[in-house]
């Protein structure tokens, strides 16, 4: 295909979170500081996974089935990491909303409303999401520029290029939207919340073993959106509580 | 602006250290952009230029060959520069000024015309663009001549300016990303050590540089990048000072009110036959910094406040500082805050220059500065990076952009000239190289299985 094709794949893994970008954080300077530092911090994760890994890869698939347990280890080891991770970036934030909202008392500013730690939490998982899209989908997609296209044997139906990016736009879809579900989640002190956020991610990332089978994209891509669906829904839901709580106080 | 509830304060922290980010990421994917497009057809011809005098690399050295060689280069090239600066800095210190902006004037030309001339024509190749050679010459001619105007007059929009400054870096980084590999890897470390020396060694040409400058009340005769909070003039009423590196310190300390812009710059000697000497500083810019260097160190933590703070109701408290610097501050308070407020409503208007006494205000009216030094070389890593593959890129990108964060903010609290090359080089090369030897075999390795986390 051509550079038609190319832009295409790209924008169906970040044309949404390109339209949020435009429309919600752009205008904030500070958000897209957070967007970066978040991006940021997840490249950070991947390298010292990568760093931790590198040495078992690659798994060896001649015999195709016993590729299965290292590639789960593999994805629950990092999605431990990482839930990790985020409470890491829980606690730097914590900090500096108290660093934010002294400067606003300082400057006889409002504090930060409800609205504006949501959307730095917003901020935050967009980053995770962006840099996961980056560096599984886009930073693979330089050869769909090309004249041709790539189909991998365990999932021939489609393009390589279309399922990379169908999965990235799911999981950027996931991890955009469960920060602002785990940061509620911490800031209510809500168990399930925290919870939910960690299961998600790992039945997603489990999820894309079936791809490991022949033709298993087929089911595994749906079921991928189903759990995009759930957390974009439960986002949704937990949002529209806290702000009708807030209005009624 | 009036979403989010009517000015919270997340729409104004940030706003300077955006202000110079963007353009530096409009640079570099300007660059990458150009780089990946052109590779092919500007085909991987060794070109000598002064940045590798001694070595020219051939594919088929062996590493320490290389190693060797690219080393030597970057030796030369560094002396080069050194040299090229104490020139300046003698030339400026006999006042020279004149010679000193016809100079710059004449390397922009030279570099708009003659090195994006080259750039233009490979464009024009690559894509068929159909242009006969007399419309191309007129074009390239208006273009270079508007960019040689815009570098140090009054009557140019300072959004030009600015795209030209881009411009500039663009061209150069696209000339530096033809040097080979290895060359331009030690290079551009060798540069950054160059940089720290250069800016921060106690009789460092970029430090004797700007404090001349600061101590005469001028600009320097360079290309500097400014981003002064000009295309958001109309809403830095309610911005009321708030940068992210004014409220980093401001929650350390409670003595703020100096008014002192400071100010990330750069001093960037011109490029002569594919080299551009560019280094970069960071200076205090603002008439007293001689008062200042001598109290930094009682101080230890001082409130860095941007050009627009002087109008926000933090104002007050500089009686400290005033009673550092008397003279300075009987001359200049009581208009600074009037000055100020005519700045912001004429920021649109081309910048006043060599006015004697306003001098001050006028330079506290600015925003932070950045050198095109800075472009330049930022640009060359991502370049080089892109040549290899994407991932390189945004990791680079994300690893210079972050240093470049963390040099604001160290600005914001060391408060005098700081090089802007060491913190984002080293973090570029040390990502470059994580990305290209882990991440990327296990990045590859997972999702051409279809694995993602």
């Amino acid at each position: 295909m051509t550079v038609a094709a190319g832009i295409g794949y790209a924008l169906l893994a970040l044309g949404p979170s390109l339209s949020l970008f435009v429309a919600a954080i752009s205008q904030k300077p500070f958000l897209i500081l957070t967007v970066l530092s978040s991006t940021l911090l997840w490249l950070m994760s991947l390298i010292v996974l990568a760093g931790v890994w590198r040495a078992f890869l690659p798994f060896k698939t001649t015999p195709s089935s016993s590729a299965w347990l290292p590639y789960s280890i593999l994805i629950l080891s990092s999605v431990v990491f990482q839930e990790g991770l985020r409470v890491l970036f829980w606690r730097i934030y914590k900090k500096l909303e108290d660093i934010l909202d002294a400067f606003a008392d300082r400057v006889s500013k409002p504090r930060l409303f409800l609205t504006d730690k949501m959307q730095i939490a917003l901020a935050g998982g967009m980053g995770h999401g962006v840099a996961h899209a980056v560096f599984f989908c886009l930073s693979l997609l330089t050869p769909a520029f090309g004249p041709a296209t790539f189909y991998v044997e365990k999932c021939s139906q489609m393009p390589f290029f279309l399922v990379s990016s169908m999965i990235a736009l799911a999981f950027v879809t996931i991890h955009t939207f469960s920060m602002v579900i785990a940061f509620n989640g911490y800031a209510e002190g809500n168990r399930v919340d925290q919870l939910i956020v960690p299961v998600v991610h790992l039945v997603a990332g489990m999820l894309t073993l079936v791809n490991l089978s022949s033709g298993g994209c087929i089911i595994g891509i749906p079921l991928l959106y189903c759990m995009a669906l759930f957390t974009l829904l439960h986002c949704g839901k937990m949002v529209w509580k806290r702000l009708a709580d807030s209005q009624n106080r | 602006m009036e979403d989010g509830g009517g000015g919270s304060i997340l729409e104004s922290i940030g706003s300077e250290i955006i202000g110079v980010m963007s353009p530096v990421s409009i640079c570099m994917f300007l660059v990458v952009l150009l780089v990946y497009s052109l590779t092919n057809t500007s085909a991987s011809s060794a070109v000598r230029t002064a940045a590798n005098l001694v070595y020219l690399e051939s594919p088929t050295d062996t590493p320490a060959e290389k190693l060797e060689g690219a080393l030597l280069n970057a030796l030369v090239f560094v002396i080069l520069i050194a040299f090229v600066t104490f020139v300046l800095v003698l030339l400026y210190y006999y006042r020279c000024t004149s010679f000193l902006k016809h100079y710059t004037r004449f390397s922009a030309f030279f570099v708009l015309s003659f090195m994006g001339g080259p750039i233009f024509l490979t464009i024009i190749q690559h894509f068929n663009i159909p242009v006969d050679s007399v419309t191309c010459f007129i074009l390239l001619f208006n273009f270079s001549i508007l960019g040689v105007l815009s570098v140090f007059s009054n009557g140019v929009p300072i959004l030009i300016r600015q795209s030209y400054m881009v411009a500039l870096g663009i061209v150069v980084a696209a000339w530096f990303t033809r040097l080979p590999e290895w060359t331009t890897w030690v290079l551009l470390v060798a540069l950054a050590l160059y940089d720290l020396v250069a800016v921060l060694a106690p009789g460092g040409p970029l430090k004797i540089l700007v404090e001349l400058a600061s101590r005469r009340e001028e600009e320097l005769p360079a290309l500097v990048y400014e981003a002064r909070p000009t295309t958001n003039a109309n809403i830095s009423g309610s911005r009321g000072g708030s940068t992210l590196a004014g409220l980093l310190v401001a929650g350390m300390s409670q003595n703020d009110g100096s008014d002192h812009g400071v100010e990330l710059q750069a001093v960037s000697a011109s490029p002569r036959t594919n080299i551009g000497n560019y280094e970069n500083e960071i200076a205090s810019e603002s008439g007293h910094m001689v008062i200042n260097m001598d109290n930094d160190d009682e101080e230890e933590v001082e409130v860095v406040r941007e050009d627009q703070e002087e109008t926000s109701p933090l104002m007050a408290g500089n009686s400290r500082e005033r009673s550092r610097s008397p003279m300075m501050y009987e001359s200049t308070d009581n208009s600074s805050r009037r000055l100020n407020e005519v700045a912001v409503a004429e920021m649109m208007r081309p910048r006043r220059e060599r006015d004697g006494d306003e001098m001050i205000e006028v330079m506290n009216g600015r925003g932070i500065k950045l050198g095109l030094g800075d472009f330049v070389f930022y640009s060359v890593l991502v370049g080089r990076a892109a040549m290899y593959d994407l991932m390189t890129v945004y990791a680079c990108y994300l690893a210079i952009i972050s240093g470049l964060g963390c040099t604001l903010i160290l600005l914001a609290v060391c408060r005098h000239a700081l090089p802007a090359l060491p913190i984002s080089i080293a973090l570029g090369v040390i990502f470059y190289f994580l990305t290209r030897l882990l991440m990327e075999p296990f990045v590859v390795g997972t999702s051409s299985n279809l694995m993602m986390f």
